[in-house]
């Protein structure tokens, strides 16, 4: 299934963004009001709850035995999964995770990887044979548009959040979060660069690009997606829109 | 007898009445009692008992005015979203007003998809099978403007008791609506600051659907934009 | 946690409840923007998420039913709701769970109304401790009302279960794990019709009476919690 976008629509929000002007009447560079609740379920090690406008997404986190990858010894492992729920949309269906569930789950991974968020080197209970793996498992409820920005916010607050497992084989005094990457989406439309897009400018972008970056302002990861390009130009202008509000938003975690 | 008062606010399975009433929509009869079906406010006029629902989806009925997205054609017409479980059939006969022969002409030239149009209920079978006509005057093909999705059981509150509210909306928002029985309404202006404020005007309406003084209400938000200026 | 000596001790049981006691029951209509009606629910330690599509148009469409709409319901647990993570996706526990809540739903709806269609269940275990199918029951029902779903009436459900030879009312985890019987049970209030009902374990007859009266009475407080939180959303307030 996939959401009817009218040619009326499409041409109004194609309109306005000709004049720098949104739908929803922000500023090009406005993301829509953003809220960071930690620790909702206590079932899970850690949690976060976020809200953009009103896209609603949850991120729990478990922190279990495993055994390691052959290749990686002394590493410990993280698993990011992402369900699409058919709760959070009229489009969204039950069954096996859909390829945006799975783009989703691994732009969020690789921003949390990449950047060394959580040190998996000190993640390890025996070389070899048993090492502690982290799942994030990200649960989208509400989809008003840009899960991907949503879903990271939440994946690092929880991980914020979390507490060392019950079990003695944990010695850390606490959880080995050392960074806090932030990904903020660009989208184009009408040849015009715009922050957070919402589920109706989805609809009609002609591309979009999601920049992560940690605290000094550089890049640990990226994902362009739509069938629509960008120039070098727009390339460098969606960093630095990314780079300020993801100062914003990591001013969100506390 | 009667259990609940006029306008009172009802849940599914509240008892309304005891007593031989003409049952309505949004209610049922067991024996003698009649049940709340919905979640909505109770009507009660001499012995019609009807509940006016707060929520649902669009259920078509002859002679509605919906306003529908074109998501298919086949080779005589086409099929139209109409924001319902169901969708809308238009022949290509009853968009013209005329016969129209499928061999010498192709009908992919009046509509295409994603187009927005006005059309008018025709008929519904009893599986739910529904024809539309677009033919008459202001019916057809939408041409710019802004389309908007409210809750279809809202659409009473942007009317308004004898039109108040939408003429409300039209003269101070200096904006044309066109409001679709289903919940979708067109609204066209030359101010986009204008529209953008008659939006909010209707967000508001269906968020605020439930609190007295709404039509006030409307009035004053969409002067103070006014008064604001600018584009 | 090892099992504790007794379960109810001086009366009381292990989170201070008396037998016939119910964790506090707490549920929102409405909650979520894009289902056409939807609920949260928290039992105790449950939070429980139930969301409602339709009646919307049926896919497959050989599947369509020509004189009514279709129920479908979905039961699904969140890998963080448990102590170890559960994997993503059905397994045989939440497919019975999804037919049993379907068919303790589908009596109360006037499904005939809306012939071809389907309408679409859905509930998400947020944080279990035991009773999740009752809360999902309980929010589904708030939910199907929230979306506009004409309804004989609404849908509550309890469980009731014994534990150190005394019944008692909605188990938690740990009484469920360590006492003898467990039995889910829903109703429809109005007509004190019981629409789902499941045990495990043992009860004489006297213990099988006396839990389904116990199950009936906390089903009526409940059928007014439901009420009460469609009420909040829907009620007419007065302009501050």
């Amino acid at each position: 299934m996939y959401e009817i976008v009218s040619s009326v629509r499409r041409d109004y929000i194609a309109d306005l963004a000709r004049e720098g002007k949104r739908i929803d009447t922000r500023t090009m560079d406005q993301f829509r009001e953003v809220s960071v609740e930690v620790g909702p379920i206590k079932s899970a090690q850690g949690s976060a709850l976020v809200k953009v406008g009103k896209t609603q997404v949850v991120a729990g986190i478990k922190v279990e035995h495993a055994e390691p990858f052959p290749d990686k010894p002394d590493n410990g492992m993280l698993v990011v999964n992402a369900e699409l729920l058919p709760l959070a949309s009229p489009t969204f269906e039950p069954g096996r995770p859909s390829e945006n569930a799975i783009e989703l789950a691994r732009v969020v991974d690789r921003g949390i990887r990449e950047s060394n968020a959580i040190d998996l080197d000190k993640l390890v209970i025996k070389s070899g044979e048993d090492v502690w793996a982290v799942f994030i498992d990200i649960y989208v409820l509400d989809h008003d548009g840009n899960l991907i920005d949503a879903s990271a916010l939440a994946a690092i607050a929880a991980l914020l959040n979390a507490k060392p497992p019950e079990d003695e084989a944990w010695t850390l005094p606490e959880f080995p979060i050392q960074k806090r990457p932030v990904a903020v989406t660009v989208a184009k439309i009408n040849s015009k660069l715009m922050i957070d897009p919402c589920l109706d400018e989805e609809g009609v972008m002609d591309a979009r690009i999601t920049i992560a970056t940690i605290e000094d302002g550089s890049i640990c990861a990226v994902q362009k997606g739509g069938i629509g390009c960008f120039s070098r130009e727009e390339l460098e202008q969606a960093y630095e829109m990314a780079r300020a509000e993801g100062a914003e938003l990591r001013a969100k975690l506390g | 007898m009667l259990y609940v008062q006029n306008r009172e606010l009802v849940v599914p399975g509240q008892l309304i009445a005891e007593g031989s009433y003409n049952v309505r929509e949004g209610a049922f009869r067991e024996g003698k009692q009649v049940y709340a079906s919905v979640v909505g406010l109770a009507e009660l006029r001499g012995q019609d008992i009807r509940i006016i629902p707060l929520q649902g989806r669009y259920i078509p009925k002859p002679g509605d005015v919906v306003i529908g997205v074109v998501v298919d054609s086949y080779y005589s017409g086409w099929i139209l979203d109409i924001n319902s479980p169901y969708t809308g059939n238009l022949f290509v006969s009853d968009l013209l007003r005329r016969k129209v022969d499928l061999v010498r002409e192709d009908i992919s030239q009046y509509l295409s998809m994603g187009d927005v149009v006005v059309a008018m209920v025709k008929d519904v079978n009893e599986r739910m099978r529904v024809q539309l006509e677009a033919g008459e005057p202001g019916m057809g093909r939408v041409k710019g403007g802004k389309l908007v999705e409210i809750s279809p059981a809202k659409v009473p509150r942007v009317i308004g008791r004898k039109g108040s509210m939408l003429n409300t909306l039209q003269d101070v928002g200096e904006c044309k609506l066109r409001v679709g029985q289903n919940g979708r309404i067109m609204i066209w202006g030359k101010n986009p600051r204008m529209i953008n404020a008659v939006v909010e005007a209707l967000l508001m309406i269906e968020r605020e659907a439930h609190i007295s003084g709404l039509t006030d209400r409307v009035h004053l938000m969409l002067e103070k934009i006014k008064s604001e200026g600018g584009e | 946690m090892k099992k504790p000596e007794k379960l109810i001790e001086n009366g009381k049981r292990l989170d201070g409840r008396v037998p016939d006691e119910m964790r506090p029951l707490k549920i929102e209509a409405g909650i979520l923007e894009r289902a056409d009606g939807s609920a949260y629910v928290e039992l105790g330690a449950n939070k429980v998420l139930a969301a409602v599509y339709g009646p919307r148009e049926m896919h497959p469409r050989h599947r369509q039913q020509p004189d009514t709409a279709v129920l479908r319901c979905r039961y699904n647990m969140a890998p963080f709701s448990v102590d170890e993570r559960k994997r993503p996706g059905p397994d045989r526990r939440s497919v019975e769970i999804s037919k049993v809540t379907r068919e303790a739903l589908e009596s109360v709806l006037f499904l005939e109304l809306y012939p071809r269609s389907v309408i679409d269940v859905f509930i998400e275990v947020l944080q279990a401790d035991a009773g999740t199918r009752t809360a999902g029951i309980n929010a589904a029902s708030v939910a199907l009302a929230d979306a506009g779903v004409p309804m004989r009436d609404m849908v509550s459900s309890i469980a009731v279960g014994k534990i150190d030879d005394t019944i008692v009312l909605d188990l938690t985890k740990d009484e469920d794990q360590w006492g003898t019987t467990d039995m889910p049970i829903a109703m429809v209030p109005r007509k004190k019709l019981v629409t789902l009902l499941q045990m495990d374990g043992h009860f004489t007859k006297e213990e099988f009476g006396q839990a389904l009266g116990l199950a009936f009475k906390a089903c009526e407080q409940i059928y007014g919690i439901q009420r009460q939180a469609l009420r909040e959303k829907y009620a007419i307030k007065q302009e501050k």
